[in-house]
């Protein structure tokens, strides 16, 4: 496999882990931008741990889940009942702050970045193709978690109270633990995708974990459809990789052309291109009895 | 020849929430007449008084006001061709004075200050109270505000959303004693209600509704004396 | 105790910018039901227009000027059909549309700015802008052109927006629709027309807070941009979405605070405190110190 194909294919992966992170939260309204600076916190870590104090992959890994539901532990009790606003402002702020510790700390390279992040196999080619099985497994681990959600009465009651908050509280859903739940998670999948991510680029630089990555993922989620994880999953790779398609003097532009996908999807298909109701229709289309010859 | 209906509405189709909420609905009201929507919650009345100042656009059919035809336009534009709505509810811009409130309504920039002052002439309590809050007046208070500030542009279509609700019986009486000089001063006034024995009291003419369709028509006292009108919205009311 | 006291008149004066982008920010949400997050990231847009005026015109200040409030009052009336298309007849549909869509913008001004001027650098500004010196002064307080110019403006032109609110038809209409743009729409008022008008207002805020950020600060960046907007917007929460007068307490208190981290920690911590702040009184008051309007 090619470097850049690797790179392609498992950054890919890292978005859509990324997206699903925005997706859960956003599930009750609630644009939980905090996950970047989850991501953020994660990855350097991971960075840390693994230059300076040696830790393998495999303790890093499940560390970075636990960073990112930490952290989360320490600001979603607050968030979790409050206006969607304030969610989201709260989120930025983080995703500032942290920037700006990572950039002024000398432990983390300041803001020529933190690099010698080591393979995570004495081969580097072996490691390339078991980071790849390994982020691949995470992404199928949290899709099947996500799919469980989604059929589950907690799923249920995040689309009830997406539309109507009062109906679902009226029907005994408590909306507030519900979106502790989904902001947990969501924080939870970013610290396990900054350390996927830190292993992939084997280098950071804080500029990466900014306003600029969140614009990808709300692209991804939003024009992929924020209503089924289907749609990130789908539009990642596209969103992704059209850029890298273009020119090298558009390329730098790309975030221009991904908030004009932004604001033309919610202007015209405001659900975005995959939702729940094409799904069903894609599904009722393959289920329908083959006729006998 | 008949002088042309104030408001002519025909074969009016309107679509809520994905549901047909209004069916074919013909109404008129001429210059000068108190005509009467009737109904049981959900009926579609509520829904024909949002249609006609604009808040609805209609699938199909026609709402003709002095023969213009006014259907899809903006609820501002409709208010500056002459009508004027007293919506359910306060109605009131509880954070604005009674003064400011009533300057809201729909008035060229050189008779506001002449309109004003005949309004706050004819209901003295409005002039007592103008520089309050609007917040602070009395549900009976806030309901003749409302009245007054759409009197202020001089309406030829004065449309009523439920005035009754949650207005004391004595306040009730008020209002519609106003209601009827209104129309005796040439007003015509289309009156969305569910009181229906206090509504055919004061009305000429009225349509009954149902799930969205006009089910009896006829004049106020045709439809007092109709057993089947009696028994379903009159019984209860006495 | 000479720090301490220019501090706090250089606090007075950050504050006061900080006043300007909230009033208009708030203007915006409460008149025109937007949540447009990328309205400070217009006010640098605007410096970098009147950086660019200037360059054009021999560093003209009134190039400066007029080009900073044009383009603060063109950006916003270009933003104004957009985010209608997100309300029906002006009453609002989804607010976190309005968010992700002027969070979009924002993006792309920020890129615009790294891109498109002056190589990616940040752009500074001189001759008036960097006057910096002495009005009057005395052992121990001086004031400078920039720090008057943005006390007057500020001043100035919050006092004018009040009292366009409060005794002007427009200013009536606009505070029904505040209220209540249904009821609003069915009184009689133009409610998208109001609404375009807020935008215009809060363009021309713009545009001057540019010009007093130009003074104070003697630069322009676009990480400026980003950073501008998170306090600018937490300071609306903390106050309370749509609290005018609650916005402008708390701007003065983060221009102050910022100040103060500002001589006795040196910029970047600076930045930091003012962020943990924020971020802390956002936690523990997540509905605004004054209640929001929104």
């Amino acid at each position: 496999m090619s470097l850049s194909l690797y790179y392609f294919v498992n950054l890919t992966a890292v978005h859509i882990l990324m997206t699903w992170s925005l997706y859960l939260p956003y599930r009750l309204r609630r644009l939980h931008f905090m996950v970047i600076a989850n991501m953020g916190i994660a990855a350097y870590a991971a960075g840390y741990l693994t230059t300076v104090a040696g830790w393998p992959f495999g303790t890093i890994l499940p560390l970075g889940a636990l960073l990112g539901a930490t952290t989360a532990l320490l600001i979603v009790p607050v968030t979790a009942d409050a206006p969607p606003f304030t969610v989201a402002i709260v989120g930025l702020t983080l995703i500032s702050l942290t920037t700006l510790l990572i950039e002024n700390s000398e432990i983390f390279g300041g803001t020529l970045g933190l690099f010698g992040i080591p393979s995570i196999h004495r081969d580097p080619s072996a490691g390339r193709l078991l980071l790849l099985a390994v982020t691949w497994l995470c992404g199928l681990a949290v899709a099947a978690g996500i799919a469980v959600f989604e059929r589950s009465r907690w799923g249920i009651a995040a689309s009830i109270a997406f539309v109507d908050r009062d109906l679902a509280e009226s029907n005994a859903v408590n909306v507030r633990q519900l979106s502790f739940f989904v902001q947990l998670a969501g924080s939870t999948i970013a610290g396990i995708a900054g350390v996927l991510y830190a292993f992939t680029m084997r280098g950071l630089f804080p500029g990466f974990f900014s306003f600029r990555y969140l614009g990808v993922l709300m692209t991804i989620l939003f024009v992929g459809g924020y209503t089924t994880p289907w749609g990130p999953f789908l539009v990642a790779p596209l969103v992704w990789g059209i850029p890298l398609l273009l020119p090298e003097g558009l390329q730098s532009w790309r975030i221009v052309l991904y908030a004009v996908a932004l604001i033309a999807v919610l202007m015209l298909r405001p659900e975005g291109l995959v939702t729940r109701d094409l799904l069903r229709r894609i599904t009722a289309l393959l289920r329908r009895p083959q006729k006998s010859p | 020849m008949r002088p042309e209906p104030v408001l002519a509405i025909s074969g009016l189709v309107v679509h809520h929430g994905g549901v047909r909420a209004l069916e074919s609905i013909d109404i008129t009201a001429n210059s000068g007449e108190i005509v009467v929507l009737l109904g049981a919650n959900g009926a579609g009345k509520s829904t024909l008084i949002e249609t006609i100042i604009g808040l609805n656009v209609p699938r199909s059919g026609s709402i003709r006001f002095h023969g213009e035809e006014i259907s899809g336009m903006a609820p501002d534009t409709i208010v500056r061709r002459g009508v004027a709505v007293v919506p359910e509810g306060r109605g009131v811009f509880s954070s604005m004075t009674v003064r400011d409130n009533l300057l809201l309504g729909a008035v060229p920039g050189d008779e506001r200050s002449h309109r004003l002052a005949s309004i706050l002439r004819r209901f003295p309590v409005l002039s007592e109270r103008s520089s309050q809050l609007a917040g602070t007046l009395s549900g009976g208070e806030a309901r003749i505000l409302v009245v007054a500030r759409a009197l202020m542009s001089n309406p030829g279509l004065i449309l009523l959303d439920e005035p009754s609700i949650g207005l004391a019986p004595q306040i009730l009486r008020s209002l519609f004693d106003l209601v009827v000089s209104l129309a005796e001063e040439g007003f015509t006034i289309l009156m969305a209600e569910q009181n229906a024995y206090q509504a055919l009291r004061i009305a000429h003419r009225g349509y009954v509704l149902e799930r969205g369709r006009v089910v009896h028509r006829g004049s106020a006292a045709d439809l007092r004396d109709d057993p089947r009108i009696a028994e379903a919205y009159l019984g209860a009311s006495r | 105790m000479t720090t301490l006291i220019a501090q706090l008149v250089n606090g007075v004066s950050l504050g006061s910018v900080y006043i300007l982008l909230v009033t208009g920010f708030n203007l915006v949400l409460l008149v025109a039901r937007v949540v447009h997050i990328s309205y400070p990231h217009t006010v640098v847009l605007s410096m970098y227009a009147a950086w660019y005026g200037m360059s054009l015109a021999d560093n003209s200040i009134t190039a400066g000027v007029l080009a900073a409030v044009f383009t603060g009052i063109l950006v916003n009336a270009v933003m104004a059909p957009i985010f209608a298309r997100f309300s029906h007849r002006g009453v609002q549909a989804d607010i976190n549309s309005t968010m992700v869509v002027s969070l979009a913008i924002g993006l792309a001004i920020v890129e615009l700015l790294s891109h498109g001027f002056n190589n990616g650098f940040p752009v500074s500004f001189s001759g008036f802008f960097r006057a910096g010196g002495t009005t009057f002064g005395t052992d121990v307080l001086h004031l400078s052109v920039a720090h008057l110019l943005a006390l007057i403006l500020s001043v100035g032109l919050t006092a004018s927006l009040f009292f366009l609110l409060y005794r002007s038809a427009w200013g009536r209409r606009a505070r029904a629709v505040a209220e209540d743009a249904l009821g609003a729409a069915i009184a009689g008022v133009p409610v998208a027309l109001t609404q375009r008008y807020s935008f215009l207002i809060g363009g021309t805020l713009a545009g001057v807070s540019a010009i007093i950020l130009a003074a104070l600060l003697g630069f322009a960046s676009s990480t400026l941009a980003d950073l501008v907007a998170i306090k600018a917007l937490a300071v609306s929460i903390i106050a309370g979405l749509g609290h005018l007068v609650g916005g402008i307490a708390i701007a003065l208190a983060l221009g102050i605070l910022e100040a103060l981290a500002q001589g006795y920690l040196g910029g970047t911590w600076a930045n930091a405190v003012a962020l943990v702040v924020l971020l802390v009184v956002l936690l523990l008051r997540p509905k605004g110190l004054f209640g929001s309007r929104l």
